[in-house]
């Protein structure tokens, strides 16, 4: 099946780019770019075809990556049905944002960085996912990690972009550190890290026997998914990350990478579900991410960070599936996400786009007519995030929600909320900017064929992308979860009453909100300001570490304790030096003296020994 | 047994080195009178070191014949020759390097190279010697000639003080040697040191051997002084300093080492007997030589006294040696006694050439640069110096290697860590030394520097040669040492 | 005269024919040096050859000549899976060294360059001898080159920082002499080979307070080499002062001679010492990972971040050793070569920066990957193989070093791993102060982009990171094998752990916290 080629080749075309992109005209890189991830595409098209329907694993081993002693790990990639979808996700929607992205990045500078660094995620996202083993997943993981770090920070002149791109490295190599852990563990506990053992071993031991050390393995993985999916207490970064170009954060922040948590977690499933207590930590940590983050989407006005905060509410959504038990839910709402998220950022691109770089919402309003396209798909967007009936969103949302009520009705309540502020904060940011008058400057236009016809292909799949039957794709891995038509048409309800209110606020009633803001006060100003979360680090964790070491460690220990020490005994030495350069009087009689005295001692020290004997 | 005045073939062979050498000195003090010019006294140094060269050839021969004479006063074995051959040699580079030095200060006359001939003689009857008084009258006949050598520049008043100080303190010292000789001569009736040893290891009373201690308590004090070894050192940096260059040179070199020889002798032999009660007041004053020599270095600036100090230090780690008393010990202090030689004399000569007329430059900051002005001497210095640190492949390294060695085979395992820790404070100094040369920018004196001698040159490519030897292919010296380390047949 | 000789003694034949050459003609000493350097290195590949076909615990290309009689020193080196690779490191280096101070150098070019060649000599001689002895002078041997090389061409306070370096490595190696010649009255011989039989035998035996006290003995010489805290201290500043050359040589082979040493005579000559003390030694080791990562984060200067930085990555190899398991000892010997390519690029670009800014204040610089993006990007590489990213030559060691420790002892493995968290911000927070950010005026103007003798310079380094990150089998096996063999005498049963597992079901096995007195009784037992 040649499994390679899938990740080989954005690879190349990341060393086509890279290596000569500063030379060639923007068509070779058009072509390298788009076209290697079109190839992975079609590749990953032949593959599934060739291998459905897919009953069982298909495995291929290369070679051996390291050997020591009893370790042994290989470069190994495999195809599951969860493999499939997520290969599907990544190359399709990479694929539409690649192209996209030519349009986008048209009049930016370094063009072929860009691409190289896409191509470069490209391949990195799909050795995460062909990985069959915790290292080679871990290879994709922090390449992903680097890749965000590296486009982040594209603007890398602007000190806010770079900054961002650290902090998003920083918060992800915590995160990688409990993974890291958790491999660790893993192997000392099963000998190995290829995942069919693994489970396979997993699925043997008996429960007292596992309890303990799986509830530590899959926490420690938990981290590593907080980090990587921007999830309580590590989201922090996935805000900033916005900092980078819009197609960055359509496809990384929002369709694929942060999404690798979600998927790590499906794919240890075996593990999790040996461990309720984690099961539950990570439902719990799900459902309070998305509340959380979604309180803060309310109150945005730059356009990408309330998506953002919508990202990390949606995420929040996928782990309480996962948490609650409907692995299969979990990615189903992973792929309808990717749609509609993808499309609601580069939406918001296009807008970006037209009106030269602005962002702040309250700098726009009554686009509509200046960009249809834009404003219609992202409107479908917008629909399928607030879960409107037979949207993709209403299936996948409904289907955790349903397994959330399963497992406790609180949850669902809580999540039901959670939608309704989803829908309302979408709506809200898309009647800010495309109804009632323009506010700007600029001179707003719509976007080139190759933008906008992304966002429609996106548009539809958001709409009807719900109808592909996942959860029941996914039965042979992951247990089914019941149906309950009526929690999921309150929800729905739920969802709908948000738009509504946004159109009240926003729409009909204009001030209403500020009004509103005004009558909460306090709160508003806590939500406005994200809870005043990264201030907490920084004067909690950040300055006290920087400054620790430099006064403390460097001046304190290094310098003054350890080098005082050792030149303190140096100059100590020097100091018996020029005691003993005194006896050297010059005067002879002293230094008779000194002979006398020095023999009596002599004597006596005999006469004594002598005695003792 | 029927003493036999009348010496045979044997007996003068054996002192064949010593006796021409005093023949030699003698023709030489008598010709100067009848050869006025300058230039023709250059001929004494080359007459000198003819006499020199045949009394090597002489000492190597006599021992092709090795055993007692003159009635068991002397004794050529192999550790007589080893040390006789090093004096000479000692003598020899001396010699090369200070004829320079003379024409420098234009202080050539044949008293020199008398007295050099003079008091090498009397090293190698120290070296030869076998009895007490034998060891006394060498040791006075080399001593005198070394007093007048430090003073040997009549107007200069450095010289004067230390010869003045060597003197008075030198004969201090030799009066308590000379009453250690006659407490044990009354408690064995005996100055042969075979002789005193059967006497001491019989099983006599406990009283004869607190006074036998105590014999070697005032000998070690004569002898302690020779060597410069804590608490009698305190003598060695005024006359170094004060003393010519190349008399220092030769001072710390050569009489050094004989005075250790029969240091080594006396107690490893006539005192073997009571090893017990010389033993700890050996090691402490080792220890306590070593601590002062290398801390007192520290704040040197001049460079003499600087050597001086580690002279002193370096005495230290030989009493190691002797304090570890056994096989192995001894080997190893005569191992570490030649390669000191060489390296010191290396230095010294360096310090001769540099210094100039009247010793202008002596202090540390002086040698500013060198390095980069005079490449091949410093080169050569650096060579000397790092010895002298105990760096591995130089002599110095495998001294210090060996005589540590000797320590630990006498379960002085603690004296060799301390010995070790001080070579690594020690280390501290001399590379101020090679610091100044190489990483300090040349300064007037530097930049005045004259081309080498021929001499000093000699010496130095020599000395370097050997210490290099020493350190690469020790075996050569160190099998003869261990061959002739057994001093009790 | 065997291949290895050569690769021993020629370093020194081309010393002694650059200190023969005529002083004022500066680019026959550069070419011939670099030519010499070069042709040294492609004769050691052949070295690679015989060790991988040599049986599993024997020396490959083994010279055993009598050197002195009395004590018995023998000339005695070869070659394993381990000491291959460092002196392949060497040779390496050693080259790309002369050619980074092609220009940079513009004082005594002829010592310099001499000087080098002798710090080869001796480098390479350390990994080959198999004879305490000889690995003594060598040790040594590479000291006065180093010293001279920071002393003569280093920056404004190298006098200081070239007698403080003599002096720490000076005073440790004084008690590891003493401890040799303990071992020598005890053994009879310096000969590597016959101690370590002799005392797995038995026919060497040395009371528990005697081992540990030689283990201390030698112990402390290295862990002043590695350096481990809390006896760093002279590192940063070598570092700072030295040249480029210097401090390239320095960073990643001279501190390998300790970790080296550690892992070659401390652990299997004295294997219950080494057992003991594995828990302080191991404490000792994080402090320095952590330690050394967070004060490496508030350095305002280059060099001196990146020297502690190898304080905090040298601490993953030396609690590698002191966990005693396979994949621990691997991870360390493959963490060894790792630091030296990775961290000896960081200060060969460095270097780079240096020669066009003259100055390793990271303030003096800023935007730099504007004018040299080349230049950045190589920096950015091996800054990424530095901080342990997977594909590049870091993470294999630290993995490899973490999951076996984690195997003898989790507890450590989890602060071992903030280094890894740490080295991140430490790295990034330099990158993008150094390089990213608006390029005033003044440093565009001297900020060319590398040229053709640099790329000559970094390009196989980075390579090298990369081949080391994702094909370890070019270089692993060796290491393993040698390293199975040393493991021997300390033991191999953490190994059961993993090899049982796979099958195993039922309890988790977290191993006790190791005790003073359950480790002897363990000894006990395997006696």
């Amino acid at each position: 099946m040649n499994l390679w080629l899938i990740p080989i080749f954005p690879l190349l075309g990341f060393l086509a780019n890279g290596l000569f992109g500063r030379r060639t005209p923007k068509a070779l890189i058009n072509t390298f770019a788009v076209g290697s991830v079109a190839l992975s595409f079609a590749w990953v098209l032949k593959t599934l075809l060739a291998l459905s329907p897919m009953e069982t694993k298909y495995i291929e081993h290369y070679f051996t990556w390291i050997q020591s002693g009893m370790l042994n790990i290989g470069v190994d990639f495999a195809v599951d049905r969860l493999t499939a979808i997520m290969l599907m996700i990544v190359t399709g929607v990479g694929l539409l944002i690649h192209i996209y992205a030519v349009g986008y990045m048209e009049h930016e500078g370094g063009y072929y960085r860009f691409f190289a660094y896409l191509n470069l995620f490209m391949f990195f996202m799909l050795v995460l996912v062909l990985a069959q083993n915790y290292l080679l997943l871990f290879v994709g993981w922090e390449g992903v990690g680097l890749c965000s770090y590296l486009l982040i920070g594209f603007y890398f002149t602007e000190q806010f972009a770079t900054t961002a791109g650290n902090k998003a490295f920083i918060v992800n190599r915590i995160g990688d550190f409990g993974f890291m852990l958790a491999v660790f563990l893993i192997l000392r506990q099963f000998g190995t890290l290829d995942f069919s053992q693994v489970f396979d071993a997993a699925k043997g031991m008996p429960a007292e026997a596992s309890a303990g050390i799986l509830t530590t393995i899959t926490l420690l993985l938990l981290v590593g998914a907080t980090g990587k999916s921007a999830q309580i207490p590590l989201y922090v970064w996935l805000p900033d990350a916005m900092a980078g170009p819009t197609p960055v954060s359509a496809l990384i922040h929002a369709a694929t990478m942060v999404t690798a948590g979600v998927y790590m977690t499906a794919r240890s499933a075996a593990l999790f579900t040996k461990a309720p207590i984690s099961m539950d930590t990570v439902a719990v940590i799900g459902l309070a991410t998305a509340f959380f983050a979604a309180t803060i989407g309310l109150a945005q006005m730059d356009i990408k960070k309330v998506f953002a905060y919508s990202t990390v509410s949606q995420l929040g959504y996928m782990f309480l599936g996962v948490g609650v038990g409907a692995f299969s839910a979990g990615i189903f709402h992973l792929m309808t996400h990717a749609f509609f998220k993808a499309l609601l950022f580069l939406g918001a691109g296009a807008v970006i786009h037209g009106l030269h770089g602005e962002q702040d919402l309250r700098q726009m309003g009554g686009l509509f007519s200046h960009m249809k396209i834009t404003a219609i798909t992202l409107f479908c967007a917008s629909l399928a995030i607030s879960g409107f009936p037979f949207t993709s969103g209403f299936f996948s949302k409904d289907a955790i929600l349903v397994a959330a009520y399963e497992r406790a009705p609180w949850m669902y309540w809580v999540g039901v909320l959670t939608a309704g502020m989803t829908a309302f904060y979408v709506f809200r940011a898309w009647f800010m900017a495309f109804t009632g008058e323009y506010r700007g400057h600029a001179h707003p236009h719509e976007s080139p064929l190759v933008m906008t016809g992304p966002l429609m292909i996106l548009a539809v799949l958001s709409l009807v992308g719900g109808f592909i039957n996942l959860p029941h794709f996914l039965e042979p891995m992951f247990a089914e979860k019941a149906e309950n038509q009526s929690l999921a048409w309150l929800s729905a309800g739920v969802g709908i009453a948000g738009i509504l209110l946004a159109y009240l606020f926003y729409v009909a009633k204009r001030g209403l909100a500020d009004s509103f803001a005004r009558a909460m006060g306090g709160l508003y100003t806590l939500v406005v300001n994200k809870y005043f979360v990264d201030e907490a680090y920084d004067a909690g964790v950040v300055e006290p570490l920087i400054e620790g070491s430099r006064t403390v460690l460097w001046r304190g220990v290094d310098a003054g304790l350890i080098d005082g020490a050792v030149n303190g005994v140096g100059r100590r030495s020097r100091g018996v030096g020029s005691i003993l350069r005194l006896i050297q009087s010059g005067n002879i009689r002293s230094y008779a003296a000194w002979v006398v005295l020095g023999s009596i001692i002599l004597l006596i020290a005999v006469g004594f020994a002598g005695a003792l004997r | 047994m029927p003493v036999n005045f009348i010496p045979t073939a044997t007996d003068y062979l054996r002192i064949l080195p010593e006796i021409i050498m005093t023949v030699a000195g003698t023709l030489i003090m008598l010709i100067e009178g009848w050869l006025g010019s300058e230039k023709k006294k250059t001929n004494l140094s080359v007459l000198t070191f003819i006499a020199f060269a045949a009394a090597l050839v002489a000492a190597v021969v006599a021992n092709g014949s090795p055993g007692l004479s003159y009635s068991n006063m002397f004794i050529v074995d192999g550790f007589a020759t080893f040390f006789r051959v090093l004096v000479i040699v000692v003598g020899i580079l001396s010699l090369f390097s200070a004829t320079q030095y003379l024409k420098r200060e234009h202080a050539e006359s044949s008293e020199y190279y008398a007295l050099l001939l003079f008091s090498v003689t009397g090293q190698c009857i120290m070296a030869t010697a076998n009895e007490l008084i034998m060891i006394f009258i060498g040791l006075e006949i080399s001593s005198i000639a070394t007093y007048i050598l430090a003073g040997y520049l009549r107007d200069d008043k450095r010289n004067n003080e230390a010869a003045l100080k060597y003197f008075l303190l030198g004969s201090f010292a030799t009066a308590f040697l000379l009453y250690g000789i006659a407490w044990i001569y009354g408690t064995t009736g005996s100055t042969n040191l075979d002789t005193i040893r059967i006497a001491l290891s019989t099983p006599g009373s406990g009283r004869s051997a607190i006074l036998a201690g105590t014999s070697a308590a005032l000998m070690f004090v004569g002898f302690a002084f020779k060597v410069s070894a804590a608490p009698f050192q305190i003598w060695a940096p005024d006359v170094y300093q004060g003393a010519p260059a190349p008399v220092t040179l030769f001072m710390s070199a050569g009489p050094k080492a004989v005075a250790f020889a029969v240091f080594l002798r006396v107690f490893m032999t006539a005192f073997a007997p009571i090893t017990n009660r010389w033993e700890p007041f050996v090691w402490s004053s080792a220890l306590l030589t070593m601590i002062v020599g290398n801390f007192a270095a520290l704040m040197q600036t001049n460079i003499k006294r600087l050597l001086a100090y580690s002279s002193i230090a370096h005495a230290g780690y030989v009493m190691v040696a002797i304090a570890a008393h056994n096989q192995i010990g001894i080997a190893a202090a005569m191992f570490y006694l030649a390669a000191y030689a060489l390296m010191n004399i290396g230095a010294f000569a360096v310090i001769t050439h540099f210094s100039r007329q009247g010793e202008k430059f002596v202090n540390i900051e002086d040698l500013a640069g060198l390095g980069w002005k005079q490449p091949v001497t410093a080169g050569l210095f650096a060579i000397f110096l790092l010895s002298l640190i105990g760096v591995p492949l130089t002599g110095g390294f495998f001294g210090k290697f060996y005589i540590f060695r000797a320590a630990i085979d006498a379960n002085l395992v603690w004296l060799a860590v301390l010995g070790m820790l001080n070579s690594a404070v020690a280390a501290y100094y001399y590379l101020r030394v090679l610091v100044v040369m190489y990483m300090n920018e040349p300064g007037e004196a530097t930049l005045s520097v004259q081309p080498v001698s021929a001499g000093i040159r000699a010496t130095l490519w020599l000395t370097a040669a050997g210490t290099l030897v020493l350190g690469i292919f020790p075996s050569v010296l160190l099998n003869f040492a261990n061959s002739s380390s057994v001093l009790v047949k | 005269m065997t291949l290895l000789s050569a690769v021993i003694f020629l370093p020194l034949l081309a010393f002694l024919i650059v200190m023969a050459l005529p002083k004022e003609n500066h680019n026959a000493i550069r070419m011939f040096s670099l030519i010499a350097s070069i042709a040294i290195f492609i004769i050691s590949l052949g070295l690679i050859g015989p060790v991988f076909s040599a049986t599993p615990g024997k020396f490959a290309i083994e010279t055993n000549q009598s050197w002195i009689q009395t004590p018995a020193i023998d000339y005695h080196i070869g070659l394993d899976g381990i000491s291959l690779w460092l002196v392949m490191l060497s040779t390496l280096l050693t080259p790309l060294c002369v050619l980074v101070s092609w220009k940079s150098i513009d004082k005594h070019i002829k010592q310099f360059f001499a000087f080098l060649l002798l710090l080869e000599f001796g480098l390479v001689g350390v990994f080959c001898a198999l004879d305490l002895f000889l690995f003594f002078v060598f040790w040594e041997v590479s000291l006065v080159p180093m010293y001279f090389l920071i002393g003569i061409w280093g920056h404004d306070r190298r006098i200081y920082s070239a007698v403080k370096f003599f002096l720490y490595t000076m005073a440790g190696s004084a008690l590891m002499l003493i401890a040799m010649l303990y071992l020598y009255n005890q053994a009879g011989t310096f000969d590597y080979t016959r101690i370590l039989a002799g005392s797995q035998s038995g026919a060497i035996g040395l009371s528990s307070s005697e081992q540990l006290y030689l283990f201390l003995g030698f112990f402390i010489a290295f862990a002043i080499k590695v350096p481990l805290f809390p006896l760093h201290t002279w590192l940063p500043d070598a570092h700072v002062e030295a040249p480029t050359a210097g401090s390239v040589m320095l960073a990643s082979v001279m501190l390998k001679m300790g970790t080296y040493g550690l892992l070659r005579f401390c652990v299997p000559l004295f294997p219950n010492a080494a057992r003991q003390s594995a828990g302080w030694i191991a404490i000792l080791a994080i402090i320095g990972i952590v330690y050394g990562a967070l004060v490496a984060m508030v350095q305002p200067n280059m060099k001196k971040l990146v020297a502690y930085s190898s304080v905090s990555h040298l601490g993953f190899v030396v609690l590698g050793i002191f966990s005693f398991t396979q994949q621990s000892f691997d991870g360390a010997v493959y963490q060894m070569l790792a630091h030296g390519i990775s961290t000896g690029a960081l200060f060969l670009i460095v270097g780079f920066l240096y020669e066009r800014r003259h100055s390793l204040d990271i303030s003096a610089y800023g935007g730099v990957a504007t004018p040299a993006p080349w230049l950045s990007t190589a920096f950015m590489i091996t800054m990424l193989a530095s901080i342990g990213l997977p594909m590049l030559c870091n993470f294999i060691g630290e993995y490899l070093v973490l999951q076996g420790t984690s195997l003898a002892y989790f507890r450590w493995t989890v602060f071992a791993a903030l280094g890894s968290i740490l080295a991140a911000c430490y790295m990034l927070w330099l990158y993008q102060r150094a390089f990213f950010g608006q390029a005033s005026e003044d440093l565009t103007h001297h900020m060319p982009d590398l040229n053709a003798r640099e790329y000559a310079i970094i390009v196989p380094l980075i390579l090298l990171m990369l081949w080391m990150g994702t094909y370890t089998q070019s270089f692993l096996p060796p290491i393993s094998a040698s390293n199975a063999v040393l493991l021997g005498p300390i033991d191999a049963r953490r190994e059961i752990h993993v090899r049982a597992a796979p099958a195993h079901i039922g309890p988790p096995q977290i191993s006790p916290p190791r005790t003073l007195a359950g480790l002897n009784q363990e000894l006990n037992n395997a006696r």
